[in-house]
């Protein structure tokens, strides 16, 4: 039986079950000192002078740097830019004359000796702010009076898409719906925060950094750029990541200063952030609200839309920042025919920790919208929500469809593949729908309030632009997989060698994966946007390809026979129709292994195999979640039923890995429905940061779930993988609402923001009665 | 600041180390003592992911202090481990996808384990009641109540 769509067990948990994990925390390095950032209290403040001369004065301070300490002329973190007007707006590595956040790191205390030290010594570095009026959400920062985070103007971009004519069409629709939809800020807060360890190494005259990120190799060419060092001298390796949800994917300020401070110091340096510095420091996302003017006729059907989104994307514009005001537009109608689309999306700046993508980046707030406005609709003029939907979305017959829009990054947006009428069907029946309206009318009788709601929503996946993969067969019969993509609790390791044991017919136990080391893969891009089995996998794939070539033609004098007449069996070469004249993959490698003359035609001392795989365009995943819940009207708290999900990520390759990446997704989701928010005071002072106040869901807050999978094959790989680690993040928010929408239109009450905790919900019924 | 002595058994040897009062019993395990398995994720008691066993019962090793625990007996997912074999709870979590990233599992394997000792067969409401202090932020604990119920049979409980 092929491995290849086999729910098997993981390569990576016996290590990891028996406390051999080795987190960045984890390494100790001989002669290592700690170090701590010095982040500014204020979330505005003009920086009057620091005055680290207490602090230097203790022998045990290593080193303390500040901006003044950097390279002249250092550029700010970058950005990927939609325009050119936002290039100023970047972060500088350390803050230099005046913070814009609370937790914009200020200075870098290094310390002989362990970490409670070096936080009492930085604790002496007095610095002395005059503090500025500040602001922290984005409404405040568009008030004409407000307190600017930069120059000119808080709005710093503003990004247009048009499809069809939609002033015209609005004007012309039988009935037009206009309302505002919030998603609240939130974050991906990994269990394990960041950390990175750096050591000089004299010889080489550069540098190893350990990092807990997603992307070592974008992190390696960040550091060649910003150390001024050659390739050769910058070795990144992430270890085992204990999560990242896409808070660890760009370069961070402490990276670089850490980076810049590794030869003066000549001893290993590391850092470990603390939850509350994770807070402040690691990016947060989704904060992004959605005006809309919807139009549309008897029938259900939405004739046209404007929207209007506003980001609050903090402080500063950090790589990818920008990601989330364009897919929070451009992504808006989802699975749903809308000819005429006016979408605008403004940047806002505030005085809060920036944003940057984290799992569904966008798409959260675009399914949210859309599927809020379908309900509304549906409810307006009187017909079942999964009817409506089904009058609106795209046939199966539309793939490739040409949206008519781009994306940032991401270039045209093509669906790929996919039934969405389907989907929405076997979804609706999965939640037994007519059932439970029988069910939530009894209970209506006895003055409980049941709701059932739909959150479908497609997705952009493996994005590119490339990932490499390199397959090694050595003369022991080990294969070694190299891959550019990098785990963060996916299980890399597993899906890879499923794919090259089902190439090769070797056994998985022969098969080891490398990642994660820029030193032992030579290039490579990292794991986010859904994109390592489909684009990794495919790398993997077309290089275990080349190996069984390569094998098939060294076997050939091997076997005295020819190279067509030959095939890869169950790791041997065979003559075909003659099982037994054949050759292992072992003995090919061995054939070929330095010491003597090559077989005629092979011009390779290795049985190896490299390709970058680099995708024509980005597969469009898609899901159908249907929430089940109970609302307390007398305390507005909502108790989750059930949660169906039936998503499309293409062929799978182990069914039981992504059951396991779409109910972690959910119950991230469910945590941006009803329990996450970070909030700051008006005046930008964090309030929640810790795990005490910010609530992640909990075992207890979780639902029965039921998780099916369609598969329709993207026609974009070999394999028709499309992305399955986001989409359960980004239906449930949708989903959730619209049932705690659908339990209280008994009572007329208004639900257009998450997430919908107690308080929310409360008013939301007292408002209406 | 003045170090104190303490004797701990941990994982059935016993370690005499002088220690600053304001140790966590986490960082003695991690930083003197090398037993990495012990993850710090909140650092103040709330995630669960630091959890070890205390004289046989769970305790947070972020919140507890070092010299809090002199003179007792510590377990650690370390200590769970048998000549390389992975215990039953450890197993279950590898057969059911009980965990991905890793990072709050020795927490929870922990917590289950005092879980079963106390109740050989708990019922699904019980296993969510059991584990409400530990958080994960990957699987959605769907297959970690599953990887509990496959550990309840894997040591013999079950109807």
């Amino acid at each position: 039986m092929s491995l290849f769509g086999a729910s098997i067990r993981r390569k990576e948990d016996p290590r990891l079950l028996q406390g051999n994990g080795r987190y960045l925390s984890d390494i100790k390095l001989h002669g290592m000192v700690h170090a701590v950032f010095v982040r500014s209290p204020h979330a505005h403040a003009l920086i009057r002078g620091i005055d680290a001369s207490t602090a230097v004065a203790d022998p045990r301070v290593v080193c303390v740097l500040t901006a003044d300490d950097l390279p002249a002329g250092l550029p700010p973190l970058p950005c990927i830019d939609a325009e050119e007007t936002t290039k100023p707006f970047n972060q500088p590595i350390l803050a230099v004359d005046k913070v814009r956040f609370v937790g914009e790191p200020v200075a870098l205390v290094v310390v002989e000796g362990d970490r409670y030290i070096a936080e009492d010594i930085a604790g002496l570095v007095e610095i002395d702010y005059e503090p500025l009026p500040a602001v922290s959400t984005a409404e405040a920062a568009m008030a004409p009076e407000a307190p600017l985070v930069h120059f000119e103007s808080n709005v710093v971009d503003v990004l247009e898409y048009s499809v069809g004519d939609a002033p015209s069409a609005l004007a012309d629709a039988p009935h037009t719906l206009t309302e505002r939809f919030v998603t609240q800020r939130y974050a991906g807060t990994p269990l394990e925060t960041r950390g990175v360890i750096v050591q000089w190494d004299e010889p080489r005259r550069g540098l190893t950094m350990w990092s807990s990120t997603q992307v070592p190799h974008s992190l390696k060419a960040t550091l060649v750029g910003y150390l001024g060092l050659p390739e050769n001298a910058v070795r990144v390796i992430a270890p085992d990541v204990g999560g990242a949800f896409g808070v660890k994917l760009q370069p961070y300020p402490e990276e670089i200063v850490l980076g810049l401070a590794a030869e003066q110091v000549g001893r290993p340096i590391k850092w470990v952030e603390d939850r509350y510095e994770h807070f402040l420091a690691s990016t947060h996302g989704r904060e992004q609200y959605h005006d809309v003017e919807v139009g549309y006729d008897d029938e259900g059907k939405i004739l046209a839309i404007h929207d209007h989104a506003v980001t609050n994307t903090g402080a500063y514009l950090q790589r990818l920042t920008l990601v989330e005001p364009f897919i929070g537009v451009s992504m808006l109608s989802g699975p749903y025919v809308i000819e005429h689309q006016q979408l605008v999306s403004t940047v806002v700046m505030t005085n809060t920790t920036p944003l940057n993508p984290f799992r569904g980046v966008g798409h959260v707030q675009a399914a949210f919208t859309m599927e809020r406005i379908i309900d509304l609709v549906a409810e307006a003029v009187g017909i079942d929500p999964g009817e409506v939907r089904k009058r609106n979305m795209f046939s199966k017959d539309v793939f490739p469809l040409h949206r008519g829009i781009g994306n940032v990054l991401a270039g045209e947006i093509i669906y790929d593949s996919g039934d969405y009428q389907e989907c929405l069907r076997r979804a609706m029946a999965a939640a037994e729908w007519d059932d439970f309206r029988g069910e939530q009318e009894n209970a209506r009788a006895e003055g409980r309030y049941l709701g059932i709601g739909i959150g479908f929503f497609v997705e952009e996946t493996g994005l590119g632009p490339y990932e490499s993969g390199r397959v090694r067969v050595e003369p022991s019969g080990q294969v070694i997989v190299f891959t550019g993509a990098c785990s963060s609790g996916q299980g890399h390791d597993t899906v890879l060698a499923q794919i090259t044991a089902d190439e090769l017919g070797v056994g998985f136990d022969d098969i080891v994966v490398v990642h994660g080391d820029t030193d032992l893969v030579a290039s490579g891009v990292g794991t986010y946007a859904s994109r390592s089995a489909p684009i990794g996998g495919t790398a993997v794939r077309h290089a275990a390809g080349s190996i069984k070539e390569q094998a098939i033609q060294i076997a050939a004098e091997m076997l005295e026979a020819s190279p067509q007449d030959l095939e890869l069996v169950d790791g041997e070469v065979r003559v075909k129709g003659s099982p037994a004249s054949s050759v292992s993959l072992a003995q090919v490698a061995g054939r070929v292994a330095p010491g003597q003359p090559l077989p005629e035609g092979v011009d390779n001392y290795s049985l190896d195999a490299t390709d970058i795989y680099h995708p024509p365009t980005n597969a469009f995943s898609y899901g159908c979640h249907v929430a089940t819940v109970e609302v307390d009207v007398d305390t507005g708290v909502v108790t989750l039923l059930r949660h169906v999900v039936v998503n499309d990520s293409g062929t799978l390759i182990n069914p039981l890995l992504v059951d396991g990446q779409v109910q972690g997704g959910v119950a991230l989701g469910i945590g941006g429905a009803l329990l996450e928010e970070i909030a700051y005071s008006d005046d930008g002072q964090p309030q929640n940061a810790n795990f005490m106040d910010y609530l992640v869901p909990a075992i207890g807050n979780m639902p029965e779930m039921v998780v099916e999978h369609m598969i329709v094959p993207t026609p974009l790989n070999a394999d028709g993988m499309k992305g399955a680690g986001e989409g359960g993040a980004v239906g449930a928010p949708a989903a959730i609402a619209n049932a705690v929408a659908d339990a209280l239109i008994p009572l007329g009450a208004k639900i257009t923001e998450t997430p919908l905790g107690p308080e929310t919900v409360y008013r939301a019924v007292q408002d209406a009665s | 600041m003045s170090d104190h002595a303490v004797t701990i058994r941990v994982n059935g040897v016993e370690r005499s180390e002088s220690v600053p009062a304001r140790l966590t019993l986490a960082d003695f395990l991690r930083e003197r003592l090398d037993l990495t398995a012990t993850h710090l994720a909140c650092e103040h008691g709330v995630c669960g992911a630091c959890t070890v066993l205390v004289d046989g019962e769970t305790a947070r090793a972020c919140l507890l202090l070092t010299v809090q625990a002199d003179r007792s007996e510590v377990t650690t997912l370390e200590g769970l481990t048998e000549d390389d074999e992975l215990g039953p709870i450890e197993q279950a979590f590898w057969a059911k996808h009980g965990m991905q990233c890793g990072f709050c599992t020795p927490g929870f394997v922990l917590t289950i384990a005092e879980m079963l000792d106390d109740n050989p067969n708990p019922t699904r409401e019980e296993i969510i009641e059991g584990l409400g202090g530990n958080l994960c932020r990957c699987t959605g604990y769907v297959k970690i109540v599953e990887a509990v119920e496959e550990a309840v049979s894997l040591r013999g409980g079950g109807a």
